[in-house]
C-alpha cells in the first residue's frame, strides 16, 4: 500500500520533471534560434538532410556599428534612463506605500485599487497630451523628460507592490523607535527598510526591465536627439531598409543579455517579488 | 504611526509625479476627445460626440475593434499556460529558483524585439517551421504574417510566447503561499489533480489572476510595439488594432482628436 503510493509519487515527479523540461525547451527554443543566428549559425534547408551553417562567428556583432552606428550611445541613453527612472520610482513608491500601509482612512481599499487601474492604463491612452506638455514645458527630447515620464508609467504598480510588502512590514518596532525619538526618515532608513529590502529589491528589478523594454514613451516624447535601445531597434527595421536578419539577431542579443544577466545573477532576490502581497491583507 | 502630518509629506512626491504626468494627460485626453483639438491651436470647439461617431462609422475602426476582441483571447491563453507552469512549479526541487528566472526570459524581451525576432522567426528562409519541416522532407511554406487569415494567429501567438511566463512568475507565490496540509489533506481524500487545482488552488488564487488579468488586458490594449514590426496592421488591415490605428491616425495623419478618441 505504501509501497504503490510512494512509486505513485515517484511517477508523478518524473512526469512532472520531463514536462518542464519540454516547456522549457519550447519557450527557450526561439531565443536559442536568435543566438544561434546572432552567431552566424543559420539554418540550410536546401540540404538533404537539412543542416546548419558553420563555423560560427562574432561578426553580426561587429556589424551592429555599421548598420547602426549609434548602438552603443543608444545602449548608454537605454541604461542612463532606466537607472534613473528605477530609482526614482522605487524612492517615490517606497515613500508613498509607506504613508498608505500606515494610514487607516475610509477609501483605503479604493485608493490602492485605483493605483492597479492607474498601472493597466495604456500609454497610447495618455502619450498625445503628455507631449504636448513636454513641448511646452521644454522637457521635450530630454533625458531628464523620458526618465519623468518613464518614472510615471511604473510609479502605480510599484506603490501597489511595496504596499504589499510594508503592510505586514514592522510596524511595532517603528513605534518603539519613534517613543525612543527617531525622526521618521531614521525609522524610514533605519527600522523599516531593512526588513523589507529583500521585496523592494525585488521589486526593482521588475521595475528596470519594464524601464528598459519601454518603447511608446521615448518614442513620442523624443526627436532624435534622445534615442533608447527599443526606438532605435524599430527605426531602422521598419523606416530605412529592411534589416539583415544576422545583424538584428545580434542586436536583439545584446540588448537582452543585460536582463538575462541581470535577473539571473538576482535570482534568489527577484524569487520575492509577490504582486498578490496586498490581496493577503485586504 | 506616522503623523498626518507626515504621511501627506511622504504621498507628495507620488502627487507631483503622478498628477501631471499620468493623471492629468489621461484626463486631458479624454476631454480633447470631444472636442476638434489640435496642438498649436488657439481656438478649441466641443464638438460633443461627433469623433466618436466619425470612429464607429468608420470601418477601418471596425475591424480594429474586432481584431482586438480577437485578441484579447490571448489574455485567457496566457492566464491558463502561466497557470499550468507555475503549478508545474509547486513542489521544491533542486535549482527551482534557476528555472523560474530561466522561464522567465521570454518577458524580458521588449515588445519591440519581440516583433523583430518572430518576423525572422516566421521567415520562410530562416524560420523556426520551415526548418522542421524541411527535416520532414517537406516544403516551405510562406510566412503566415503574409496570410490574411492567418496574420492574426500568428501574432497572438508571438504574444502568447511573451507572456506566459510572466503570468507563471507572478502566479507561483500565490500558489506556494497555500499552506501545504490543504495539498495533502486533498490527497489523503483521494483528490486527483483536477479537483485540488479545481477545489483549492484555483478558488486561492483567484484575487490574484484577477490582478494578473487586468494588467494583460491593459497591456493587450496597448499593444502595438509588436505588430508595428510585425506586419504594420496588415496585410490589409487583418491585424489593425486600436492602439495601432490610433497611433497612425495621431502620428502618421496627425489627426489629434481621432487618435485620442481612439486610445
Amino acid at each position: 500500500m505504501t509501497a504503490s503510493w510512494s512509486t505513485q509519487q515517484h511517477h508523478r515527479r518524473q512526469t512532472r520533471v520531463v514536462v518542464l523540461i519540454l516547456a522549457v525547451a519550447v519557450f527557450l527554443l526561439p531565443l536559442v534560434w536568435t543566438l544561434l543566428a546572432s552567431l552566424q549559425v543559420i539554418p540550410d534547408d536546401t540540404a538533404t538532410p537539412p543542416a546548419w551553417t558553420w563555423p560560427p562567428s562574432l561578426a553580426s556583432y561587429l556589424e551592429i556599428g555599421i548598420a547602426e552606428p549609434g548602438f552603443a550611445q543608444e545602449l548608454t541613453t537605454s541604461l542612463g534612463v532606466s537607472i534613473t527612472a528605477t530609482a526614482l520610482t522605487i524612492a517615490i513608491s517606497f515613500a508613498a506605500a509607506f504613508s498608505l500601509a500606515r494610514s487607516r482612512f475610509r477609501g483605503i481599499r479604493l485608493t490602492v485599487q485605483g493605483l492597479l487601474v492607474l498601472a493597466s492604463l495604456p500609454v497610447m491612452a495618455y502619450v498625445i497630451p503628455l507631449n504636448d506638455l513636454f513641448l511646452l514645458l521644454r522637457l521635450h527630447d530630454t533625458l531628464a523628460g523620458v526618465a519623468l515620464a518613464s518614472t510615471a508609467v511604473n510609479t502605480p504598480l510599484a506603490v501597489y507592490v511595496l504596499y504589499g510588502y510594508l503592510k505586514r512590514g514592522p510596524a511595532e518596532t517603528e513605534e518603539s523607535a519613534r517613543l525612543d525619538g527617531a525622526s521618521i526618515t531614521q525609522i524610514l532608513w533605519r527600522v523599516t527598510l531593512p526588513i523589507v529590502a529583500p521585496g523592494v529589491a525585488a521589486t526593482a528589478i521588475v521595475v528596470f526591465v519594464l524601464n528598459w523594454n519601454l518603447f511608446l514613451i521615448p518614442l513620442v516624447l523624443t526627436a532624435g536627439h534622445v534615442r533608447t535601445v527599443p526606438v532605435a531597434m524599430s527605426d531602422f527595421f521598419t523606416f530605412e531598409r529592411e534589416l539583415e536578419w544576422l545583424t538584428a539577431a545580434a542586436a536583439l542579443i545584446t540588448s537582452l543579455l543585460p536582463l538575462v544577466v541581470l535577473v539571473i545573477a538576482a535570482h534568489r532576490a527577484i524569487e520575492r517579488f509577490n504582486l498578490g502581497a496586498e490581496q493577503e491583507i485586504l | 504611526m506616522p503623523t498626518r502630518r507626515e504621511r501627506l509629506l511622504l504621498l507628495t512626491p507620488l502627487a507631483l509625479i503622478l498628477l501631471p504626468f499620468l493623471i492629468w494627460p489621461a484626463v486631458f485626453g479624454l476631454l480633447a476627445s470631444f472636442t476638434n483639438y489640435a496642438p498649436a491651436q488657439l481656438q478649441v470647439h466641443w464638438v460633443g460626440l461627433a469623433n466618436y461617431a466619425s470612429i464607429v462609422g468608420d470601418s477601418q475602426f471596425q475591424v480594429a475593434f474586432r481584431n482586438t476582441v480577437v485578441f484579447g483571447l490571448t489574455v485567457p491563453a496566457e492566464l491558463a499556460i502561466g497557470f499550468a507552469l507555475a503549478y508545474l512549479l509547486r513542489e521544491p526541487f533542486r535549482g527551482r529558483g534557476l528555472v523560474r528566472v530561466i522561464l522567465l526570459i521570454p518577458w524580458l524581451v521588449s515588445p519591440i524585439a519581440n516583433g523583430v525576432m518572430w518576423h525572422f522567426l516566421y521567415n520562410s528562409q530562416i524560420g523556426l517551421i520551415n526548418f522542421g519541416l524541411a527535416w520532414l522532407g517537406l516544403a516551405g511554406l510562406p510566412s503566415p504574417l503574409g496570410a490574411k487569415g492567418l496574420a492574426l494567429p500568428a501574432a497572438m501567438l508571438t504574444d502568447i510566447w511573451r507572456k506566459s511566463p510572466l503570468v507563471c512568475f507572478l502566479a507561483l507565490p500565490g500558489l506556494l503561499a497555500i499552506p501545504r496540509d490543504h495539498w495533502e489533506l486533498a490527497t489523503l481524500e483521494g483528490a486527483s489533480s483536477r479537483e485540488r487545482i479545481l477545489r483549492i488552488a484555483l478558488p486561492r488564487l483567484r484575487p490574484l489572476l484577477l490582478t494578473i488579468a487586468l494588467l494583460l488586458i491593459g497591456d493587450t490594449l496597448g499593444l502595438f510595439d509588436t505588430l508595428v514590426i510585425l506586419t504594420g496592421g496588415g496585410p490589409g488591415s487583418a491585424t489593425l488594432i486600436p492602439a495601432l490605428y490610433s497611433y497612425q491616425q495621431a502620428f502618421q495623419v496627425h489627426n489629434w482628436p481621432i487618435g485620442s478618441t481612439l486610445a
